[in-house]
């Protein structure tokens, strides 16, 4: 078993060096010029010269002018001790940037995967014992509509029931603007916000995880250690909750984790549509602002994200 | 006898057995053999006794069709905007005249997306998308305002005209154009109005011109003109004005050069009628002539040739009607909408036309005959773009982006996978590490990413190609385990051995002999992923990283409608994309999972 770990975890990190070398390229294709961006308020400011050897010394300062292994060498360096570049748009180290919305988008992730999963499990495990009832056959039909349905719909439908028609939840936003108030009020006022996106993650994860909890406890149900339990005499109940159930745990635990996992980078279409600081919008507007030091940062924690979540589940 | 009493004994045997065990087939004969079905014949017959997947792939295919056959009804112009028809509602009311209406009206007239008319016995009617904003409604017509004689409308408001010369005004006045002047009695009766756009123009008895209204937009400051008292009639249009004088001359009202501003020779006498479009103007003269001139593309020159003498003419945005003495109407000019494919019935008998913007109304004894724009069956979008044509255009863009996208990654699943299952060992390692760098690849934002980086550089068509093999490329992982862990299954099975055996070519035996064993659970896949590829193509065009506006898809429809001003107002923008998209991976879906039940009953279980 260690053994096993072990070289999957040295197989993980040699996926990591690969795509850490495409990444870092791809970023290094994109046309532009650093140097010129942070050197760009100088201008006109300055003499013509003055500015020139600011310029040049800018390049100097981020080795633009190095082979492109050694700037890889340097930037993974970086990245391993910590460093993770500066924010051109923030203005400002990138992992001082990243805290706060790394913050929210754990806290919006962990809350939405708890909800999920305090509504998937009692169901999933409800249609696997009452497997082709009408209830059951319902279910499944929504489950198809659930997982089809892109999470930008669903997110449009409930802005416009819930916040506009009804409004009930403000349309966008962290947080009241110029909030001020204790530290529980303002937690208060920020779940207010945030209902409305945490109800929409919860709901376009349903349908995906009910028929995986579903198909995960039909599968316990039918070994032969039910019929024992069942011939013993047990209560149904027992035999439900907790002979089938805890053995259809293991799979499901292991489609927790990966789904924890994945919707870090599908938060990206939520916290931009509601307006959320978190990872996702920091990418978004990191993109979409050339800020590429941001992206790449971004990116990278994406890949080991994707990738832990690939050596748990295994 | 003896044996006899066995056979009949047995048989009764087995009848008991088989009434016990409930089997109630008919029997065969001894020689008689069950019949047998070929395997696809099989899944055909499962596939079809799934009543919900049978469902799913008729409206997928009723979809398809729809955005098959769509684009070559509705060919897109991409380049098409139209300012004037912003944001209408999803209707084809837009010529639907009230009963009233129809016997004698005294006048009609349209606005951008309304109509408003006034009956024989001076009552105010209004029909047509009259909702302007959440608090400006064309339908809330003022009370009291007499017998009203002629109505006006202009792109957003209406005024109206009494018997006694009073003028009334309503609809969107907030740049004072229903700010009716005080003095308006003082130079004689009113004798005729005409609205624009943010303007108001009256002409009254002894010529002189009224204007109110916002004079700054497009080609209409008139004021130096209005103290010369010689104005007979005029004729507006959103973006420009021409008026009529006295002694038959067509005069530009705009202060500004422009291409109407230019009045020919032909028209500086002898005019009897005149009327505008957008960049154009035209008159007909005393001898039946017809004049036309500014920026006179999309046919607006080409005045047909006409039984009669022309008396009296109206311009549309793009478009011009002509009435003949001999009771027929002529349309010449853009026919986007149909506006100058003149009914027959409009071939006799007419007294007077009305017409604006992309509607006609040609009025009969009995009836009102019209043709033009009546609507847009799904709305119209920010830039004035019918929604449906989009729609249509747009799912044929996302269907299309996502059948490429499987192609490719199917194509690479299947040999990654083949290969890998197959010869195991290093190959398998090395293509295992592969699998594993796309799979560990975060899917939108490396999209994203990539999108970025092909940014502006390329053209857009090149630019559509590379976002189907990104997507293509990156999705293939899931499909290569599979086909890995079928093959591995396969390879040790008699038939390969016998394929090995007969010598046949090692790549053969995989894409030849194994793989088309396998191919039940690539299609389900491939059917799958179709629908997760259009998904991701809609997701990523509605963050704007796909398929770029103007060309439609989906997904971009969506893109600027997360806004709670469009999202309540315009609801019709956001929600029949959504609606179809969504309803589109529904059905694949479906039609996957009723695919994968059909293949492998077992499955069903789960």
């Amino acid at each position: 078993m260690l053994r096993y770990v072990g070289k999957r975890i040295i197989y993980i990190i040699g996926v990591f060096f690969l795509i850490s070398i495409i990444m870092f390229g791809i970023y290094n294709a994109i046309p532009g010029d650093r140097a010129l961006t942070q050197v760009a308020p100088l201008k006109g400011k300055v003499s013509a010269e003055q500015f020139e050897t600011a310029y040049q010394k800018a390049r100097d300062d981020l080795g633009m002018d190095d082979p492109l292994p050694i700037r890889y060498g340097k930037w993974m360096g970086n990245l391993l001790t910590g460093d993770l570049g500066y924010s051109t748009f923030y203005r400002q180290d990138v992992i001082k940037v990243v805290k706060s919305p790394l913050l929210a988008t754990l806290f919006i992730n962990i809350f939405a995967t708890i909800l999920a999963l305090a509504i998937t499990i009692p169901l999933g495990i409800y249609c696997a014992v009452k497997k082709f009832s009408k209830f059951d056959n319902a279910v499944q039909v929504g489950t198809i509509v659930g997982y089809s349905v892109p999470s930008f719909v669903i997110a449009l439908l409930s802005i416009y029931v819930f916040a506009v028609i009804l409004g009930w939840f403000p349309v966008n936003g962290m947080n009241t603007p110029n909030f001020k108030g204790n530290g529980f009020e303002f937690f208060v006022d920020r779940m207010y916000y945030l209902t409305l996106p945490l109800f929409v993650m919860t709901i376009a994860s349903l349908g995906g995880m009910t028929r995986y909890v579903r198909a995960a406890m039909i599968d316990a149900l039918r070994m032969d250690y039910i019929r024992t339990a069942r011939a013993k005499g047990l209560k149904e109940k027992v035999v439900i909750y907790s002979h089938a159930w805890r053995n259809a745990l293991l799979p499901v635990i292991t489609l927790i984790i990966g789904w924890f996992l994945s919707i870090f980078s599908g938060s990206i279409i939520i916290e931009t549509m509601f307006a959320l600081n978190g990872l996702g919008k920091l990418y978004y507007t990191g993109l979409m602002n050339q800020d590429y030091d941001v992206a790449l940062a971004m990116q990278m924690f994406y890949v080991v994200i994707s990738l832990v979540g690939n050596l748990i589940v295994d | 006898m003896g044996t006899e009493n066995n056979t009949k004994k047995k048989s009764s045997f087995s009848l008991m057995f088989k009434r016990l065990f409930g089997i109630n087939k008919k029997e065969l004969d001894l020689f008689e053999e069950e019949q047998m079905q070929s395997p696809f014949r099989t899944v055909v017959g499962n596939f079809m006794a799934n009543r919900l997947a049978m469902t799913a792939i008729i409206v997928f295919f009723v979809i398809f069709l729809f955005v098959l056959i769509g684009p070559k009804l509705m060919p897109i112009d991409l380049s098409y905007q139209e300012g004037t028809q912003k944001n209408i509602a999803p209707g084809s009311d837009m010529m639907k005249l009230p009963e009233a209406m129809k016997k004698n009206p005294a006048s009609i007239s349209n606005g951008a997306s309304f109509g408003v008319g006034a009956s024989a016995d001076g009552k105010v009617h209004v029909w047509g998308k009259t909702r302007i904003s959440k608090t400006i409604n064309i339908k809330n017509v003022p009370s009291d305002m007499g017998k009203v004689i002629q109505v006006s409308a202009g792109y957003d408001h209406v005024v109206a005209l009494n018997e006694n010369g009073e003028v009334f005004g309503w609809g969107n006045g907030r740049l004072g154009q229903l700010d009716i002047p005080d003095d308006i009695g003082r130079h004689g009766k009113i004798v005729q109005i005409a609205a624009g756009y943010q303007i108001t123009l009256a002409v009254a008895e002894d010529g002189y011109l009224y204007v109110w209204g916002n004079e700054n937009v497009n080609d209409i400051r008139v004021k130096k003109r209005t103290q010369d008292k010689d104005i007979v009639k005029v004729a507006v249009s959103a973006d420009t004005a021409v008026a009529l004088t006295k002694n038959g001359e067509a005069k530009h009202l705009g202060a500004e050069q422009s291409a109407v501003s230019r009045v020919p020779e032909e028209a500086k006498s002898g005019v009897v009628d005149i009327a505008a479009t957008a960049a154009t103007a035209a008159v007909i003269k005393e001898d039946g002539s017809v004049v036309v001139w500014g920026n006179t593309t999309q046919g607006l020159s080409e005045v047909p040739k006409m039984e009669g003498k022309p008396i009296s003419i109206v311009g549309g945005r793009y478009h011009y009607t002509v009435l003949t003495d001999a009771g027929k109407a002529y349309s010449w000019g853009s026919s986007r909408f149909k506006q100058t494919k003149v009914p027959a019935a409009a071939g006799s008998g007419v007294t007077a036309i009305y017409g604006s913007y992309y509607q006609n109304y040609a009025v009969k004894a009995d009836k009102v005959v019209t043709w033009g724009l009546k609507g847009y069956f799904l709305g119209s979008d920010e830039l004035g773009r019918d929604v449906l044509e989009r729609i249509v255009n747009g799912g044929r863009m996302t269907m299309t982006v996502g059948a490429v996208a499987v192609i490719i990654s199917t194509i690479i699943g299947i040999i990654i996978g083949g290969i890998s299952g197959f010869f195991g060992g290093k190959v398998d390692l090395v293509l295992q590490r592969i699998t594993e760098v796309f799979s560990a690849m975060p899917f939108l934002p490396f999209a994203m990413i990539l999108s970025t980086i092909i940014g502006n550089q390329v053209p857009e068509n090149m630019r559509i190609m590379i976002i189907m093999v990104i997507l293509g490329v990156l999705s293939w992982p899931q499909l290569a385990r599979l086909v890995r862990a079928q093959v591995l299954a396969e390879r040790e099975k008699e038939f390969v051995t016998a394929a090995r055996a007969m010598g046949v070519k090692q790549m053969n035996i995989v894409f030849k002999h194994i793989i088309p064993n396998v191919i039940s659970v690539i299609i389900v896949t491939a059917t799958l992923d179709f629908a997760s590829c259009m998904l991701t193509e809609a997701s990523l065009s509605f963050l704007g990283f796909g398929v770029q506006l103007p060309n439609p898809t989906w997904g971009n429809m969506l893109f600027g409608c997360v806004d709670s001003v469009v999202i309540q107002n315009y609801w019709w923008r956001w929600v029949f994309p959504a609606v179809l998209l969504s309803i589109c991976v529904i059905c694949i879906n479906t039609v996957g999972d009723g695919l994968r039940d059909a293949i492998d009953p077992k499955s069903n279980e789960k």
